[in-house]
C-alpha cells in the first residue's frame, strides 16, 4: 500500500489545457473518490496515475517514487474500466490470472490466488466461463476480481458502475465499500454521480473544467462548500439559489429581487447594499405559520418517506424538502421560514463562499 | 395456433387439409427467394455436374457414366496441375496474408500522410485483373520490363530473362501479380477487425503488465482470429478458382508448369473442347474446396469460442 502525491499536474492536449496545475495528497489507505461533470477532467487524471496518459506538466508520486515516465506495468496499480474491459476470449479465472501469468508466478500461486479472489466476490462458481456467459454485475464482479488478485498499491477505478442498472449499482457500491474496508488498500474513485461518491468516500474531490474546486469530507463538502459550483453539484436535490441584496438597517438582511427579506446571520464580511447569492438547502427551508416568505406552490412530489415542492420566491422556483406528507396543494400560498445559520453566502461575481 | 389444436381434435378429414395448408403455407412466402436460388444456382449446378458423366464430340454427346472420372485417375497433366494449383494457392495466400497483417497493422497507428498512404494501398483492388495481368507480364519481360535487370544486379538471377519463360520459376510471376492484387483485400478486412478492438482492452493489457509483443499475441490476435479465418477460407476458395492472372501471364505455360486446375479446366473445354472432362475436373475441385472449407469452420469452430 502506498499514498499517492499529485503535485501541479497538469495536461495539455495540443493547445488546450485540460488539467491546470491539480494539487492532491491522498493518503495510505484512503479511499478518494474524483467527481465532476464529464469533462471536468477527472477521467484524465485517473488515467495519468494509471500511466495510460502522459503527464505535461507537474508530478505524480506512488509512495515516494516519482512515476511520471515509469510504464503502467510497473506503477504497481489495478485498474477498473467503465466497460470493465475483460478479455472476452479467457474465462474468469484465466482473466484474473493474466496478470500473475504474465508475471511468470507458479500455477499454483496463481490458482490459489484467483481462487481467494473469487471466493471473497462469490464468483467461485463461475471461473469456467467466458465473459460474454456472465451478468452485467458478474462481469463488473470479475473486472474487481482482476485488480484484487494483483495485490496492487493503488486500486484505480474508472466509474466502475455506470454501466449497472440502478438497483445493482446500489448493491455494488455497498459491495466496493466492504472491499475497501477488508483490504484497506489505497483507492482513487472516478464518478460524475455525486451520491456515489457522498456514500463511498473518505474525501471527495469536485472537480470542474480542469480545476480541482474543493477536498474535504463527504460532510464537509455539503455543509460548508467553497463555491457555488460544489454547493450546486453536491447534494440531492440541489441547493436552491437567490440572487440578493444586503441591507444593513440593524441586523443585516438579504433584500431578494421582490423585496421580501431573510435575516442573515451575525458576523459575516458584508457591507449595505452588496450583491449577493443566498443559497438555501431544500431540507433548510421549512413551512411555518409565522415564516418570512410567502411563496405560491406549483408542484408537490410525495414520494412516502417525504415529499418535494416546488414554489416560486421572487421568481425564482425554489425546492422544498420536508419529511413524511403534507396536505399542501399545488396553486396554495405558503409561509416558509429558514434558520439564518442555515443560509450559504456566495459572492455572485467570483462565485465564492462569504464566511 | 390454439386454433390450429382445437382444429386437429375435432375433425379427422379437415385436419389433413388443415395441416398441408398450413405446411406448404411458409414455402409459398418463400417461393420467390427459392425459384431464383434453384434457377441461379442449383439449376447450372445439376447440369454442371450431368456433364462430367457425358462424352462430347463435335455434333453429339453420349452417356458414359464414371468414364471422365476413370480417365482423371490416369491423367498425369491433372495430377501436375493439382500440385501447381496447391503451390500458387499456398504460396499467393501466405504472402498476401502475411503482408496484409503487417499493412494494417502499420495503417492503424497514427502517422503523417497516412489517408495517403491508405488510398494507395487500396489501389490494386480497383485494377481489372486482366489490366494488372497485363502489366505483371510486360514488367518481367527484360525487352520492357525492369524487374529482371534488377534481378541480374542484385544477383538473384545468372542473365536478365524472363522467369516466365523458364518452367522452374515460371509460377511465380503470376503469384507475385496475386500477391500484388491481394494484399489489399486483407489489408482492408484485417484493419476493420483491429479498428473494433476496445482500447480499454490493450490498456489493461498494459496495466496487467504485457509487452507489446504479448499484446499484440495474446489480445490482438485472439480478437483479429474470427476475421482471420472467414478471410483466409473466403481468399483460399478465391485464390484456387482464380484463373485470370494465369491465363494472361503464361496461358498455362510453359510446358504447364502455371497450368492449374482451372486453367486446365478452361483449356480442356475451350480448346481441346472435351466439355464432360472439362465439368468432371470441375466438379473434382469443388469436391475439394468444400472439404477444405468444413475443415477450417471446424477449425473455427474449436479455436474460436468466445463469438
Amino acid at each position: 500500500m502506498a499514498s499517492v502525491t499529485l503535485q501541479h499536474v497538469e495536461k495539455d492536449y495540443g493547445s488546450l489545457r485540460i488539467l491546470h496545475g491539480v494539487d492532491l495528497e491522498i493518503a495510505d489507505g484512503e479511499f478518494v473518490v474524483l467527481v465532476g461533470p464529464s469533462g471536468c477532467g477527472k477521467s484524465t487524471l485517473l488515467r495519468m496515475i494509471a500511466g495510460l496518459e502522459e503527464v505535461s506538466g507537474g508530478e505524480i508520486r506512488i509512495g515516494e517514487r516519482l512515476v511520471n515516465d515509469v510504464a503502467p506495468k510497473d506503477r504497481d496499480i489495478a485498474m477498473v474500466f467503465q466497460s470493465y474491459a475483460l478479455y472476452p476470449h479467457m474465462d474468469v479465472s484465466s482473466n484474473m490470472g493474466f496478470s500473475l501469468l504474465l508475471k511468470k508466478a507458479e500455477k499454483t500461486t496463481i490458482d490459489t490466488r484467483v481462487g481467494a479472489a473469487a471466493k471473497r466476490l462469490g464468483l467461485d462458481s463461475f471461473l469456467g466461463r467466458l465473459p460474454r456467459q456472465l451478468s452485467g454485475g458478474q462481469r463488473q464482479r470479475v473486472a474487481m476480481g482482476r485488480a484484487i488478485v494483483r495485490d496492487p498499491k493503488v486500486f484505480l477505478f474508472d466509474e466502475p458502475l455506470s454501466n449497472l442498472d440502478a438497483k445493482l449499482r446500489v448493491h455494488m457500491r455497498a459491495e466496493i465499500k466492504a472491499l475497501h474496508h477488508q483490504l484497506k488498500t489505497t483507492s482513487v474513485y472516478v464518478t460524475h454521480d455525486q451520491i456515489e461518491a457522498m456514500t463511498m468516500a473518505d474525501r471527495i474531490v469536485v472537480m470542474h473544467d480542469g480545476f480541482v474546486q474543493q477536498v474535504g469530507h463527504p460532510l464537509e463538502l455539503y455543509d460548508r462548500p467553497s463555491n457555488i459550483f460544489v454547493a450546486g453539484f453536491i447534494g440531492s436535490p440541489g441547493m436552491n439559489f437567490l440572487p440578493a441584496t444586503v441591507s444593513k438597517g440593524g441586523k443585516a438582511d438579504a433584500v431578494l429581487a421582490d423585496g421580501q427579506k431573510l435575516r442573515l446571520p451575525d458576523g459575516l464580511p458584508l457591507q449595505d447594499g452588496d450583491a449577493i447569492t443566498v443559497g438555501l438547502r431544500p431540507e433548510h427551508i421549512q413551512p411555518a405559520e409565522n415564516g418570512a416568505l410567502k411563496a405560491e406552490v406549483e408542484v408537490v412530489e410525495p414520494l412516502g418517506l417525504s415529499t418535494q415542492f416546488y414554489v416560486r420566491i421572487a421568481g425564482q422556483q425554489v425546492c422544498v424538502f420536508v419529511m413524511g406528507r403534507s396536505t399542501i396543494r399545488p396553486g396554495d400560498a405558503v409561509r416558509l421560514s429558514a434558520e439564518p445559520a442555515a443560509l450559504h453566502l456566495f459572492d455572485p461575481m467570483s462565485g465564492n463562499r462569504i464566511g | 395456433m390454439t386454433y390450429a389444436v382445437s382444429e386437429i381434435r375435432s375433425a379427422g378429414r379437415r385436419r389433413k387439409r388443415r395441416l398441408s395448408h398450413a405446411a406448404i403455407e411458409p414455402w409459398l412466402y418463400l417461393s420467390p427467394a427459392i425459384v431464383l436460388l434453384v434457377v441461379v444456382l442449383l439449376v447450372p449446378l445439376i447440369v454442371g455436374i450431368s456433364y462430367s458423366f457425358r462424352k462430347f464430340s463435335a455434333f453429339k454427346s453420349e452417356y458414359v457414366g464414371l468414364g471422365q472420372y476413370q480417365a482423371m485417375l490416369s491423367d498425369q497433366v491433372l495430377g501436375q496441375a493439382l500440385v501447381n494449383t496447391l503451390w500458387w494457392t499456398v504460396a499467393s495466400l501466405f504472402f498476401q496474408f502475411f503482408l496484409g497483417l503487417g499493412l494494417a497493422l502499420l495503417l492503424d497507428k497514427p502517422f503523417i500522410g497516412r489517408k495517403l498512404v491508405q488510398a494507395v494501398v487500396f489501389l490494386p483492388w480497383a485494377v481489372p485483373s486482366f489490366l494488372s495481368g497485363l502489366t505483371w507480364a510486360w514488367l518481367f519481360n527484360p525487352i520492357i520490363g525492369p524487374l529482371p535487370h534488377w534481378l541480374y544486379a542484385l544477383g538473384l538471377k545468372a542473365e536478365p530473362t524472363n522467369i516466365l519463360s523458364d518452367p522452374a520459376t515460371a509460377m511465380w510471376g503470376p503469384i507475385v501479380a496475386n500477391i500484388w492484387f491481394g494484399i489489399p483485400f486483407f489489408a482492408i478486412t484485417l484493419l476493420a477487425a483491429l479498428k473494433s478492438i476496445p482500447s480499454e482492452l490493450h490498456e489493461a493489457a498494459a496495466i496487467d503488465g504485457a509487452s507489446p509483443w504479448q499484446r499484440f499475441t495474446k489480445v490482438t490476435l485472439p480478437f483479429l482470429a474470427p476475421t482471420i479465418v472467414i478471410t483466409v477460407m473466403l481468399r483460399t476458395i478465391w485464390i484456387a478458382t482464380f484463373a485470370d492472372l494465369i491465363f494472361v501471364m503464361t496461358e498455362g505455360g510453359p510446358a504447364g508448369s502455371t497450368s492449374t486446375v482451372p486453367v486446365y479446366i478452361y483449356v480442356s473445354a475451350f480448346k481441346s473442347l472435351d466439355k464432360g472432362y472439362a465439368s468432371a475436373v470441375a466438379v473434382l475441385l469443388l469436391v475439394l474446396l468444400i472439404a477444405y472449407a468444413v475443415a477450417l469452420i471446424a477449425i473455427r469452430r474449436t479455436l474460436v469460442r468466445h463469438v
